[in-house]
C-alpha cells in the first residue's frame, strides 16, 4: 500500500496556517487585479482625464473617487498594482536565479570561488537598500526594466546568503558523500541532491523579497524615480496625494491600502510557507 | 603484511599512507594518518578498531576516494583510487562503496528510496531502462526490504530499514569492496543482529570484500577475518581475528579489550585499573611511540623510538619494542 | 527491611496535546545505597521516567498518573520551590552531553560555586570545596580548571566536571542518562571507575539509564528492563542477565555476539521493531515480535509477577514449557 506523495502534505500544512491562508487570498486578489489591468479590464482608462469631476469622493461612477485631474483612482490603483507586481516578479526572479546559483556554487566549491561570492555579496550588503536602488535607477533610467534590475541587484546578496548557508551544511551530509562515491557528476550532485534540500528557505525568501520589492518600487516612484507621470504608480500616487489628502482622503487612502495589502499579503504567505516547509515548526 | 594467496587480481593495497591537514584557524598540523600499510585480498573482511583520533574514518574516506593521501598510495586492482592527473575519482571507484553510520543522514530525505536506487542504475547504465524497476525490486529483496516500500521516503522507514536501503544502494553499483563505517552503531540493539546477519549473508552470496570499521569489539570479532587495531594514525596490532583478540600483545589492544563492557561478565569489577590518560590529539602527537604516555609498560626509550609493525607469530604483527 | 529511598508508583507520562502514552504505569523502588539500571531501546520510555523524578519533563509532555514518593513528599505533586531545593542537592543528574549542564560562557569554578550558593547561600569555604571536588574526580590541575571554560576541555574531562558538579552537595541519589555513550571506550572505563568509586565512598544510590547491556552488567545491583513504555522485567543484575525470563530480555541478550563463542555462530535476531507505546492497547507490546506469543498475549495485558528468577510481565516465561 503506497503512502501519499509528500507534495500534498506540504499544502495541507499550508492550509493550516491562518497567516498563510489570509496572505494567500490577498496575494491572489492582487494578482487578479494585476492581470485584469494588464488585459485592459479596468472600470475606466487610467490615463483619461475628467476635469469636471476632479477630486470627487467615491461614487457610483468612480468607486475610489478621482484625483486632481479627474482620473479614476481605482483604475489607476489597478494599473499601479500591475506595475508593482511586474517589477517585483521580474526583479526577484533575477535575484533568485543569480543569487541562488552563486550561493550554491560558492558554498559547494569553497575556497577562492566562495571567497569571491561572499565578498561580492558583502559589498552590495554594505549599501542601504533604497540608496543603492536609487543610485542604480538614477544611472540606468526610469523604465520598469531598469527599476527591476536595480532591485534585483540589491536583493541578490540575500539569496546568495539564504542559499549558501544551507549548502554548507547539506554538502557535509552523508547522502551527498554517498552519491559522490557513487561517481555522480558534480552538476547532478548539485541539482538533484543539494538544491532540493536547500529549497525551503529559498522559497520563503522569494515571498518575503517580493513583498519588500513592492515596497521598494513604491518608494522609488514616491521619490520621483521609476514610473513617470502620467503613468499610474502606487508610490507616485501617494506622493501626489500628500498635498491633497487633507481634503481628499481617497487620493491617499486607496493607493496606500493597495501597497499595504500587497506587502502584508506576501509577508503572510512567507509566514505560511515557513510554517509548512520547516519540519520543526509543523504542529504535527 | 597479511598473507595473500595469489589472488592478486582483486586486492586493496594501502601503501605507507599518511594524511596531514593544516587547521586554518590555528595553523596546527593534524596528523590523521601516519604510515598505514594494508594489503587486503579479495573476499576477506578486515575489521578496523580504534577510538577517536585513530584515523579510521580518514582511512575510510581515503579508500572510497573522498580524500587523497598526503603521501603513499591507495590502489584497487593496482589502479589508484584517486586520479591525480584528472583531479577526480577514477572510474574504478564505483567498485568501492561506503555504508555510513547514521541511517538518518545517509539517504536524501527528498528522494523516494526506489528513486535513489534507480538513479544509481541510470547513472552507471548498469541495466536497460526497462529493466530498472525489476532490478530495484531485486536489490530491495536482497537486503530484506519489501519492494512495496520503494515508494516511501526515508523518514517513513525505521533506522534499520534505512540502513538496509543504504546497503541496497551501495550494492546497486555492483561493488567488489564495501567499506562499512560503524554500520550498526546507530541502530537499536535488538535490530543490530539482523543487519549483521544480512551483511554476512551478502558477503557469502556476492563474494564481497569488507572493511568493517567499529569501536565495538564484539561486532568486529563476529565478522572479521583479519583485524587491525589503530591508534593515532598507525596500526599498532594486526593479524587474524583470533590471534589479535584471544592473544592480544600490544598494551593498547589489551587495554581496549579490558575496557570493553561485556554483558556476560556480570558483577565483575572491571573498573579497577582503567587505562590512564586522555584521548590523544592528532594535532599534538607525542614523540616516539604515540602510545607511550598512557602505556603501562613504557620505558624511557619508548618516547624516542617510533614503533614499526613486526611479526610476533604467523599472521600476527605488533608495533611495540617491549613485547617479546 | 529499610524503607526505600525513592518509590515510583504507577507513573504514566503522556503528551499534553493529544494524550499519547509514552510511559505506562511504571513502578519501581530504589533502596538507600542501591544502584538500579534501567535498560531499554529507543521509545522504551526510560529517559522520560528518569526526567519525571526531577520534574524535568520537556514541554508538551506531562505525568498524568502515579506518584513518586521521596522523603515524605510526592515529587509529582510538589511545588517548584521544593523541587528546586532537591535538584542538584539531594537528587542530582548527569547527562550524555556535558554541555547540557555546563554554561559555555562561564568559567567552570564559577559554575560550581553557583551550585553551592544557590542551595546554601554564600559560603566561605566554597572555593576549597570546588577545588577538592575537581581533584576527587581526577582533574589534573584543579586551580587551572577553576579558571577555565568548558570548551578548553576534552569530552571526558567535561564529563568529570559534570560529575563533580552533581556530587558537590553529596546527593542521596544520582540519576545518570547515558553519560558515557558518546565517549571512547577507554575513557568510558575511566568515568565508570570514577562513578563506582564515588558511589561506594558515599553510599549513594544510583539510577543508571542506558541501552548498553555491557555497561549495566558491571555497574548496578538491580536491572529494570523497559519496552514500549512499560517495565517487562526486573531483577538482580545476575538473575536478569544469566537467567532472563521475559522473551524480550532473553532475545536481546541472545542477539549480542559473545566473546566466549569460539565458532562465531549466527546471531539470533528479533524480527521487527519496537512499537510506539501509544499504539499498543491492552496487550503485550512484545507479542508482535515474540515466537511464544498466542491469542492471550495479543488481547490481555501481562502484569509483572514473581518467578523463579526475576519479576517479569509475560504469560509464557522462558523457564516455563511452551
Amino acid at each position: 500500500m503506497s503512502t501519499p506523495v509528500k507534495e500534498k502534505t506540504w499544502f495541507s500544512y499550508y492550509l493550516k496556517s491562518i497567516s498563510g491562508v489570509i496572505g494567500g487570498i490577498l496575494v491572489l486578489v492582487m494578482f487578479t487585479i494585476s492581470i485584469l489591468s494588464a488585459l485592459g479590464i479596468t472600470p475606466h482608462d487610467p490615463l483619461i482625464q475628467d476635469p469636471v469631476n476632479a477630486l470627487q469622493g467615491p461614487s457610483a461612477q468612480y468607486w475610489f473617487g478621482t484625483d486632481q485631474f479627474g482620473r479614476d483612482i481605482l483604475s489607476r490603483c489597478m494599473d499601479g498594482m500591475r506595475r508593482s507586481m511586474l517589477v517585483s516578479v521580474v526583479a526577484v526572479s533575477i535575484a533568485t536565479f543569480v543569487g541562488v546559483l552563486l550561493g550554491i556554487v560558492g558554498g559547494y566549491f569553497g575556497k577562492v570561488l566562495d571567497g569571491f561570492v561572499v565578498r561580492f555579496s558583502d559589498v552590495i550588503f554594505a549599501f542601504p537598500a533604497i540608496l543603492l536602488a536609487l543610485a542604480i535607477v538614477n544611472s540606468l533610467g526610469n523604465s520598469w526594466i531598469d527599476t527591476s534590475l536595480a532591485i534585483a541587484v540589491v536583493y541578490t546578496p540575500i539569496f546568495i546568503r539564504v542559499a549558501r548557508g544551507p549548502v554548507l551544511t547539506v554538502k557535509e551530509m552523508d547522502y551527498v558523500k554517498a552519491v559522490r562515491i557513487l561517481g555522480f557528476s558534480t552538476p547532478k550532485v548539485l541539482f538533484s541532491h543539494i538544491l532540493p534540500n536547500v529549497l525551503p528557505p529559498i522559497v520563503i525568501q522569494v515571498a518575503l523579497s517580493m513583498s519588500w520589492a513592492i515596497l521598494t518600487e513604491s518608494g522609488l516612484s514616491f521619490l520621483g524615480l521609476g514610473t513617470q507621470p502620467p503613468d499610474a504608480s502606487l508610490g507616485l500616487m501617494v506622493s501626489e496625494a500628500q498635498s491633497l489628502a487633507a481634503f481628499a482622503w481617497w487620493t491617499l487612502a486607496f493607493p496606500s491600502l493597495f501597497i499595504t495589502i500587497a506587502v502584508v499579503g506576501l509577508n503572510l504567505v512567507g509566514d505560511g510557507l515557513r510554517d509548512s516547509l520547516d519540519p520543526a515548526r509543523r504542529s504535527s | 603484511m597479511f598473507s595473500s594467496d595469489g589472488r592478486e587480481a582483486m586486492t586493496l593495497a594501502i601503501t605507507d599512507v599518511t594524511k596531514k591537514y593544516k587547521i586554518r584557524t590555528t595553523g596546527a598540523q593534524v596528523n590523521a594518518l601516519n604510515g598505514v600499510t594494508i594489503v587486503l585480498p579479495a573476499k576477506q573482511t578486515l575489521g578496523i578498531v580504534g577510538e577517536s583520533g585513530c584515523g579510521k574514518s580518514t582511512l575510510a574516506r581515503m579508500i572510497t576516494g573522498l580524500e587523497q593521501p598526503t603521501t603513499g598510495t591507495v590502489t584497487w586492482n593496482d589502479a589508484e583510487i584517486f586520479d591525480k592527473a584528472k583531479n577526480m575519482l577514477s572510474s574504478k571507484h564505483s567498485k568501492i562503496q561506503l555504508v555510513f553510520q547514521d541511517p538518518y543522514s545517509s539517504l536524501n530525505p527528498r528522494q523516494k528510496i526506489g528513486e535513489a536506487i534507480a538513479e544509481v542504475l541510470t547513472v552507471h547504465k548498469l541495466v536497460e531502462k526497462s529493466a530498472i524497476p525489476s532490478r530495484i525490486d531485486e536489490l530491495l529483496t536482497e537486503v530484506g526490504i519489501s519492494p512495496d516500500l520503494a515508494h516511501r521516503y526515508p523518514h517513513q522507514l525505521s533506522g534499520g530499514q534505512r540502513q538496509r536501503v543504504s546497503i541496497a544502494r551501495a550494492l546497486a553499483s555492483q561493488p567488489d569492496l564495501l567499506v562499512l563505517d560503524e554500520p550498526v552503531s546507530a541502530l537499536d540493539v535488538s535490530v543490530r543482529a539482523e543487519v549483521m546477519n544480512l551483511l554476512i549473508d551478502l558477503r557469502e552470496r556476492l563474494g564481497l570484500t569488507y572493511i568493517f570499521i567499529s569501536h565495538d569489539l564484539s561486532m568486529i570479532r563476529h565478522i572479521s577475518d583479519q583485524i587491525a587495531v589503530m591508534y593515532l594514525g598507525r596500526i599498532v596490532e594486526s593479524g587474524s581475528w583470533d590471534a589479535v583478540l584471544e592473544n592480544p600483545r600490544h598494551p593498547y589492544t589489551r587495554a581496549l579489550i579490558a575496557a570493553m563492557p561485556d554483558h556476560t561478565l556480570v558483577g565483575n569489577d572491571l573498573y579497577e585499573e582503567p587505562l590512564k590518560g586522555e584521548v590523544p590529539d592528532p594535532a599534538a602527537m607525542p614523540t616516539g611511540c604515540s602510545f607511550h604516555l598512557r602505556c603501562p609498560i613504557a620505558v624511557p626509550s619508548c618516547s624516542v623510538n617510533i614503533q614499526n609493525l613486526r611479526e610476533v607469530e604467523e599472521n600476527h604483527l605488533i608495533a611495540c619494542q617491549e613485547v617479546k | 527491611m529499610s524503607s526505600p529511598l525513592i518509590k515510583v508508583s504507577n507513573l504514566t507520562v503522556s503528551t499534553s496535546d493529544d494524550n499519547r502514552t509514552l510511559v505506562n504505569s511504571v513502578s519501581f523502588e530504589i533502596a538507600p545505597g542501591e544502584a538500579v539500571g534501567v535498560v531499554g531501546e529507543s521509545g522504551s520510555g526510560k529517559t522520560l521516567t528518569a526526567l519525571s523524578l526531577l520534574g524535568l519533563l520537556p514541554r508538551g509532555v506531562q505525568a498524568t498518573e502515579g506518584s513518586i514518593s521521596y522523603d515524605g513528599k510526592d515529587l509529582l505533586h510538589t511545588d517548584g520551590e521544593t523541587l528546586r531545593s532537591i535538584r542538584g542537592n539531594k537528587i542530582a543528574m548527569i547527562y550524555q552531553d556535558p554541555m547540557t549542564a555546563l554554561n559555555p560562557v562561564m568559567r567552570l569554578g564559577a559554575q560550581l560555586i553557583e551550585v553551592i550558593e544557590s542551595h546554601e547561600g554564600q559560603s566561605g569555604d566554597a572555593t576549597e570545596r570546588v577545588l577538592t571536588a575537581f581533584s576527587d574526580v581526577g582533574i589534573p590541575d584543579p586551580k587551572r580548571a577553576y579558571e577555565s571554560y568548558p570548551h578548553e576541555f576534552s569530552g571526558g574531562m567535561r564529563q568529570r566536571v559534570m560529575i563533580a558538579m552533581a556530587l558537590l552537595l553529596s546527593p542521596e541519589l544520582l540519576i545518570a542518562d547515558e553519560p558515557t555513550t558518546a565517549l571512547d571506550v577507554t575513557i568510558q572505563q575511566q568515568i565508570l571507575a570514577l562513578v563506582m568509586h564515588e558511589r561506594r565512598k558515599r553510599n549513594m544510590s544510583m539510577l543508571w539509564i542506558t541501552h548498553d547491556l555491557g555497561v549495566v552488567a558491571n555497574l548496578v545491583d538491580r536491572v529494570v528492563v523497559m519496552y514500549a513504555g512499560r517495565i517487562v522485567e526486573v531483577g538482580s543484575v545476575k538473575d536478569v542477565f544469566t537467567n532472563p525470563q521475559h522473551p524480550y530480555t532473553a532475545g536481546l541478550l541472545a542477539s549480542l555476539p559473545k566473546a566466549s563463542d569460539k565458532n562465531r555462530t549466527r546471531l539470533v535476531s528479533i524480527p521487527g521493531i519496537p512499537p510506539k507505546p501509544w499504539t499498543v492497547g491492552e496487550s503485550c507490546a512484545f507479542s508482535a515480535r515474540c515466537t511464544r506469543a498466542d491469542d492471550q498475549c495479543r488481547t490481555t495485558l501481562p502484569i509483572l509477577r514473581d518467578n523463579s528468577s526475576t519479576q517479569a510481565a509475560c504469560f509464557h516465561l522462558m523457564g516455563e514449557k511452551q
